[in-house]
C-alpha cells in the first residue's frame, strides 16, 4: 500500500488501517519532515513524527514530566539500556509512575495523529508486520473516535474556508453582540485576535502578527463570529469618480428607479 | 447613439429563486442555461442553472439594465468573479424555507463582498410559503448587521421583485450621498 497523501488523505489512510485492523508501520516522507507510525491490529502503538521521535525521554519531556536537560541525560542513558529498561528504572526510583508513562504516551499518540491529519502531501508506504524497534515502549491507542473527531474538525475547517473566503479583509466589532464581554470564555487565540481588531488590520495581518496559521486564525475568527462579537469589514474600495461622473451616475440610477417604479403601471 | 449598459447580479444558493427573480422582471424571455440536475442530493428541482441567467430591462433608447443570475451550485463558482466585474450592485437570494442553506447564503454573500465593494441587499425569498422564516429571524440566523437591507420577497411576483431592485438602487444612491460627506 503506497501512494501520495494528495490522492489519499491521512484521515482516509488511518481509517483504512483502523477498519482493516492492520499491523505494520506506515512511513511517510515529505519535504518538511517525515513520519513513522506503527500499528497493531489497527491500533496506533508507536509514533515518531517531525521532531517528536517517540522515545521515552522525548515523550516525558513533551508531557512536562521532565525538563529538557533531564530528557537529554535520559536519552543518552537510553542508548545503552533501551526505553523499556529506562522506564522500569524511572518507576523503581519513583520519578514517574507507570500510569504517568502510559498517559504521556497516549497523549503523544493523539498529538501525533492530529498533526499527521493536517498533512496535505507526502509519499507514504505501509510495511505490513513491521513494528518499531524492540527497545521502544509501545502503548496501544484506539483510533476510531480520534478519526471521527478529526473528520469533524476538518469539516468545520472547510466550512470556515467557505465562510471566510479571503483573509485580506478587516474585522469590526458587531453592533449587537449577543453576549456580555465579561461573560466571555474565549481561548488565548481569540483574545489575542480581539486585541488587534482595527479597521487597518486585515485578518492576514493579524495572523502574521500573532504567528498563527491560516487555519488557526480562521478558527479564532469563526468562533468570534459565532458568538456575534465580530463581523467581516470589507474594505470599501469605492471607485474614485470625478464630480461630473458622480453626477452622471446619480442621474443614471435615478432613471433606473423611475423606470422600474413604472414597470407594469402602463 | 451609443447604448449605455449597466449590470446587476442576482446570487444565492441552489434553488433560492434566482432564475424566477430574473424571469419575473425581465422584458425578454430569460436566456437561461439550465440543465437536468445530476447530483442525487440536489434533486429538489429537475433543472438548475449551470452558467448564468440573463435578463434585460430597457430603460430607454440609450440605457439598458442587464440582470445576471449566478449558477447556484458551488461547483460553478468559478463564474462568480467574472459575473461580478463591473456590477452596479447585487442581490443575495435566500430560500426562507430551507435553513440548511443559510450558511451557504452567508458564504456567498461574503464571497461577493470580497469580489466587489458595491452595495447589495438580501432578499428573503419564498415568504409566501407557510414554513418561511420571518425576515427578522433570518437576519439573526445570517448574522447580518442592522444596516444591511433585508427584504421579504416572492421571486415569482413582479411587484415583490421590483421592490427588491428599487431598494438596491436606493442603496446605491445612499452610498453616493454618503461619499459627498466624507
Amino acid at each position: 500500500m503506497k501512494g501520495n497523501l494528495r490522492d489519499f488523505s491521512p484521515t482516509q489512510l488511518l481509517s483504512l488501517i483502523s477498519l482493516a485492523k492492520k499491523t505494520g508501520t506506515l512511513r511517510v516522507e515529505r519535504s518538511k519532515g517525515e513520519a513513522k507510525l506503527s500499528f497493531k491490529n489497527g491500533k496506533l502503538i508507536y509514533a515518531a513524527i517531525g521532531d517528536a521521535d517517540g522515545s521515552l525521554a522525548s515523550v516525558l519531556a513533551r508531557a512536562g514530566r521532565i525538563t529538557e536537560a533531564q530528557a537529554s541525560q535520559l536519552a543518552r542513558h537510553a542508548l545503552r539500556t533501551g526505553d523499556k529498561q529506562l522506564g522500569l528504572l524511572l518507576i523503581q526510583k519513583g520519578y514517574v509512575s507507570q500510569a504517568d508513562i502510559i498517559h504521556s504516551f497516549k497523549r503523544h499518540g493523539v498529538a501525533s495523529i492530529n498533526y499527521f491529519a493536517g498533512w496535505k502531501e507526502g509519499w507514504f508506504e505501509f510495511f505490513p508486520d513491521q513494528g518499531p524497534d524492540d527497545a521502544r515502549i509501545t502503548v496501544p491507542l484506539d483510533l476510531e473516535n480520534l478519526i471521527i473527531q478529526i473528520a469533524r474538525i476538518q469539516k468545520r475547517d472547510e466550512q470556515l474556508e467557505e465562510e471566510i473566503p479571503s483573509l485580506d479583509v478587516a474585522l469590526k466589532f458587531s453592533n449587537r453582540p449577543n453576549v456580555k464581554l465579561s461573560d466571555l470564555q474565549l481561548n488565548r487565540d481569540e483574545w489575542q485576535v480581539l486585541h488587534y481588531i482595527k479597521p487597518e488590520n486585515t485578518i492576514r495581518m493579524i495572523a502574521r502578527k500573532l504567528n498563527m496559521s491560516d487555519r488557526q486564525i480562521r478558527r479564532a475568527v469563526g468562533s468570534l463570529r459565532e458568538a456575534g462579537l465580530v463581523e467581516l469589514a470589507h474594505a470599501r474600495r469605492r471607485e474614485k469618480l470625478t464630480v461630473e461622473e458622480k453626477k452622471q451616475k446619480r442621474a443614471l440610477v435615478g432613471r433606473l428607479i423611475e423606470h422600474i417604479q413604472n414597470i407594469g403601471a402602463e | 447613439m451609443q447604448i449605455q449598459t449597466v449590470k446587476m447580479v442576482i446570487t444565492g444558493p441552489f434553488n433560492s429563486g434566482k432564475t424566477a427573480f430574473v424571469q419575473s422582471i425581465s422584458e425578454i424571455d430569460v436566456v437561461s442555461t439550465e440543465r437536468a440536475i445530476s447530483t442525487e442530493a440536489e434533486r429538489i428541482k429537475s433543472q438548475t442553472t449551470v452558467a448564468m441567467d440573463f435578463g434585460r430591462i430597457t430603460v430607454d433608447d440609450d440605457l439598458v439594465l442587464y440582470l445576471f443570475g449566478t449558477p447556484g451550485q458551488r461547483r460553478f463558482d468559478f463564474m462568480w468573479e467574472i459575473l461580478s466585474q463591473g456590477m452596479l450592485g447585487f442581490v443575495v437570494m435566500v430560500d426562507s424555507t430551507r435553513p440548511e442553506t443559510f450558511r451557504e447564503a452567508k458564504s456567498i454573500l461574503e464571497t461577493f463582498r470580497a469580489y466587489a465593494p458595491t452595495p447589495y441587499v438580501v432578499a428573503a425569498n419564498k415568504q409566501d410559503l407557510p414554513d418561511a422564516w420571518s425576515v427578522e429571524d433570518l437576519r439573526v440566523a445570517l448574522r447580518l448587521d442592522p444596516e444591511i437591507k433585508m427584504l421579504p420577497c416572492v421571486a415569482t411576483d413582479r411587484e415583490s421583485v421590483k421592490a427588491v431592485l428599487l431598494e438596491l438602487l436606493y442603496s446605491i444612491l445612499e452610498e453616493m450621498e454618503e461619499e459627498l460627506y466624507e
